[in-house]
């Protein structure tokens, strides 16, 4: 690229010219000028997209599921697709040089801003890092962000922090007027954190969202709705003992399972390269991709919760 | 007067942490450690169905992750009368044991090594190996580039860094490759564990994955591919680290702290629960050439708030402990409680487990001249690796001639309800230490839940005594030559693999809370 460049220069064409040439040729043939501009950028200088990941209220679970990747490589993502700014748990900086990354990188923007962990809405003091309040930092880093992505639960809706006292919040509620990607489940699915992140760098767009900010490609259906269990469900056989062989595959609706009520592909994508997922270990779904969770799900192993209630209304009528 | 630095945020650690030391002569005069984030998860299990604990305290921390569960499954076993089958004890130990062999590599890889080598010394191979010149080539373009994060910025390697062009190169290598290790280790506890982070088939009485054969081949055939790591890239590089470039580190001992040492016990590796894969017991005042191992007794534990942003109360026992918020409180510096046992400070984790197991090993490395210190941390958690590897191996051959036998079970469905009333405890050698959770329930629900976690213990304020942590105490005398440099002190942090998101305990409050910061 670079040699293209100086070629480019014997004619007297500049970078700037070129790219110019490149955005109108882009939109005569209907493609994203924004995209080829900065894909083209990216290539002349050689350059990675920046990517800020910032942790607020959380437990690192989600820093851990997406390096659960192993194909494609988590390292060969952190060193060759994306440059690495920030993270807490990863970078070699700490103190005052980590801060000092973190704000030029903000500052100058175009980066795509990963957050992890809520926000505490009761009071700033409950999240500080660097010797300032996490709101401040989030909202700091989305001012010049070309993408957000609220990864996990905690950040997209505030997950089990909204709960607690310190009244952790989302994402979405505390950056106004640009929008959200919001990727919840807990910790994070990493496939849908990489393709949400591969999509917007390839074609330069937010992936088509639901009314809460979810990506429709990952959450538009319900679990329920493509669990293998489903035949025992409408048959009406329901796991009562886990030490019955017999039983092992039955539905999990009366151990509080909250598949129907739950939107994700986890049944069909599954965890962990697709050796399993929550339901297939016994375990009832915890609608952890919901804005409800984690207290309209509660309590977890009994159909007792506000939506176990709403799920044996729908089963009532006939609707699921 | 000394001059004082502040570190924060403490990077590659679990959690949001400040450092503050005051530095005289050279070497580290006081040092101040904070936890900065707090979220209350204890008070929001207040009232609700026991059973959820274990599921929602799972969530204090995504690095370890299921051994809250585990360990709140156990205090509930206690507190519902539950009867452990021992197939599902099995189970429970082979999902510890993946988080085990995932954990303390990705600790020692992608969590410290970066303080112990000058990457760019991989500039100098010379050698013809092809992965290794992939590597270099991988590095130096990025240097080329002007791109080098998240490797760069750093601290200035000091005298302790490795510069060896061989060495860093194999180093660099297998921490790519360990990040690679370290995500099939987490597919391996999926098989039962149902996905990672955060397990999903532990509950009170037992697990919910009924087994089948060939879930325990698969598991094998994953552990072979992970003994293999571990055995010949893992140890032998942290043996290599060791011994070799960072042998004057452990000499001098640099980061040895009170030298008190901790540990509950656990795995049993028979369905009586008379062997354990870690011993329990007490160690105070280590000495090498004379000490006792005491046996442990969790009614000693009580926990201080004095440097705590909680209200003041004397120090209690967990069951009777509470959070109620306090952030104007004078001298109060973190979210963190102090532990104590006995009223004094201990170290738990690792190190703690070889030295009151006595392992020949480290006791061998000890006997060539290793202090207790960071080194000697690191070196302990390298070998315990191997115990671990090798329990799941005697885990499987059990499980499989278990799980044939007619009347097989792995859950004690007699007793899930909650009941009416009760109380119990729950112990549970993590990875990163002694982690305990107290658990009391009325009327069906839950009344009281206290966690005490490992980096509480270790990463702990002052108590009423004055008597640091053990992270603390060990900063004490560190050499720091360049102030702006304090590299020796991330690496006494990190030793210790805190996860402060776990050591935090918090509640409600109205408060202003000036940031305690030094001049």
């Amino acid at each position: 690229m670079r040699d293209f460049e100086k070629e480019l220069e014997l004619y007297g064409v500049t970078r700037r010219d070129f790219l110019k040439y490149c955005a109108v040729l882009a939109a005569s043939l209907g493609l994203s000028q924004y995209d080829v501009r900065r894909r083209l950028a990216y290539a002349l200088e050689s350059k990675k997209p920046p990517v800020i990941w910032l942790e607020g209220q959380d437990c690192a679970g989600c820093t851990i599921s997406f390096t659960g990747l192993t194909d494609p490589p988590v390292a060969s993502i952190l060193l060759d697709k994306i440059s690495l700014r920030y993270h807490e748990t990863i970078m070699a900086a700490a103190g005052q040089m980590a801060e000092d990354v973190l704000h030029e990188t903000a500052k100058k923007g175009g980066h795509v801003l990963i957050v992890e962990g809520s926000i505490p809405e009761a009071d700033d003091r409950f999240c500080y890092v660097g010797g300032k309040s996490f709101k401040k930092i989030v909202e700091e880093c989305a001012e010049k962000a070309v993408a957000i992505i609220a990864t996990g639960a905690c950040a997209a809706y505030g997950g089990i922090p909204k709960d607690t006292p310190s009244k952790g919040v989302g994402v979405g509620k505390i950056v106004k007027g640009k929008t959200v990607i919001n990727l919840p489940t807990c910790p994070v699915h990493p496939d849908h954190l990489l393709g949400t992140v591969v999509y917007f760098l390839t074609t330069g767009k937010v992936p088509e969202l639901d009314e809460i900010g979810r990506p429709k490609i990952y959450f538009g259906q319900s679990i329920h709705d493509n669990c293998r269990r489903r035949a025992h469900f409408d048959a009406g056989r329901f796991l009562t003992d886990w030490n019955d062989p017999n039983q092992k595959e039955y539905c999990l609706i009366e151990r509080g399972c909250k598949g129907p009520a739950a939107k994700s592909d986890c049944a069909i994508r599954r965890w962990n390269d697709g050796i399993n997922f929550c339901i297939d270990c016994g375990a009832p779904c915890v609608g952890c991709s919901e804005p409800g969770f984690y207290s309209e799900m509660s309590p977890i192993y009994t159909a007792e919760s506000e939506t176990s209630r709403k799920i044996y209304a729908m089963k009532e009528k006939g609707l699921l | 007067m000394g001059q004082k630095i502040k570190i924060d945020p403490v990077t590659r650690i679990e959690g949001h942490m400040a450092i503050e030391v005051e530095i005289e002569g050279g070497k580290v005069k006081e040092a101040i450690s904070s936890g900065t984030m707090a979220r209350g998860f204890e008070a929001l299990l207040i009232g609700r169905d026991p059973r959820d604990a274990s599921y929602v305290t799972s969530r204090f921390c995504g690095v370890c992750f299921s051994v809250h569960q585990l360990c709140s499954a156990r205090a509930q076993d206690m507190a519902f009368g539950a009867k452990v089958p021992w197939g599902g004890e099995l189970i429970r130990n082979l999902v510890m044991g993946a988080e085990y062999i995932y954990d303390h590599p990705l600790h020692f890889y992608q969590l410290s090594a970066l303080d112990f080598i000058d990457i760019m010394a991989v500039a100098n191979y010379k050698g013809k190996d092809k992965d290794l010149l992939a590597v270099k080539e991988k590095i130096l373009h990025l240097v080329k580039v002007k791109d080098t994060y998240p490797f760069t910025p750093r601290y200035k390697p000091d005298e302790y860094c490795v510069r060896d062009p061989d060495i860093v190169i194999h180093a660099i290598k297998h921490y790519i490759d360990a990040l690679k290790m370290h995500a099939k280790a987490r597919n391996m506890g999926a098989i039962w564990g149902g996905r990672t982070p955060h397990y999903m088939n532990i509950i009170v009485g037992g697990v919910t994955s009924y087994p089948d054969v060939n879930q325990v081949l698969r598991f094998r055939s994953m552990l072979d591919e992970q003994k293999k790591f571990i055995e010949e890239v893992y140890i032998p590089d942290v043996i290599a680290f060791a011994e070799g470039p960072l042998f004057p580190l452990a000499k001098a001992g640099v980061g040895g702290g009170h030298r008190n040492y901790l540990a509950c016990g656990d795995f049993p590796l028979d369905p009586e629960r008379k062997k354990l894969v870690f011993p329990g017991g007490v160690i105070v005042n280590f000495d090498p050439k004379n000490f006792k191992v005491l046996p442990f007794d969790q009614a000693k534990i009580t926990e201080s708030v004095k440097a705590a942003w909680y209200k003041e109360r004397d120090p209690v026992h967990p069951y009777d402990g509470e959070q109620v918020f306090h952030l104007e409180k004078k001298g109060a510096y973190t979210f963190i409680k102090a532990p104590r046992y006995d009223g004094m400070a201990f170290e738990v984790g690792p190190l703690a487990r070889m030295l009151i197991a006595k392992n020949k090993k480290v006791f061998d490395f000890i006997n060539k001249g290793a202090k207790p210190g960071v080194v000697l941390r690191h070196y302990a958690r390298a070998i315990e690796t191997k115990l671990i590897v090798d329990a799941c191996y005697n885990w499987l051959d059990q499980l499989l001639v278990e799980m044939t036998k007619p009347g097989f079970k792995i859950h004690d469905t007699d007793h899930f309800e909650p009941p009416k009333e009760g109380m119990g405890y729950g112990f549970l050698e993590a990875p990163r230490g002694m982690l305990g959770h107290w658990i009391r329930i009325k009327d069906k629900k839950i009344q009281n839940y206290q966690a005490v976690v490992p980096s509480t213990w270790n990463i702990s304020p002052r108590d009423e005594k004055g008597i640091r942590g053990q992270c603390e105490q060990a900063l004490i005398g560190v050499p720091v030559p360049d102030p702006k440099n304090p590299i020796n002190v991330v690496r006494v942090i990190r030793s210790f693999d805190p996860c402060i998101a776990c050591a935090v305990h918090i509640v409600n409050g109205n408060f202003s809370l000036e940031r305690f910061i030094i001049a």
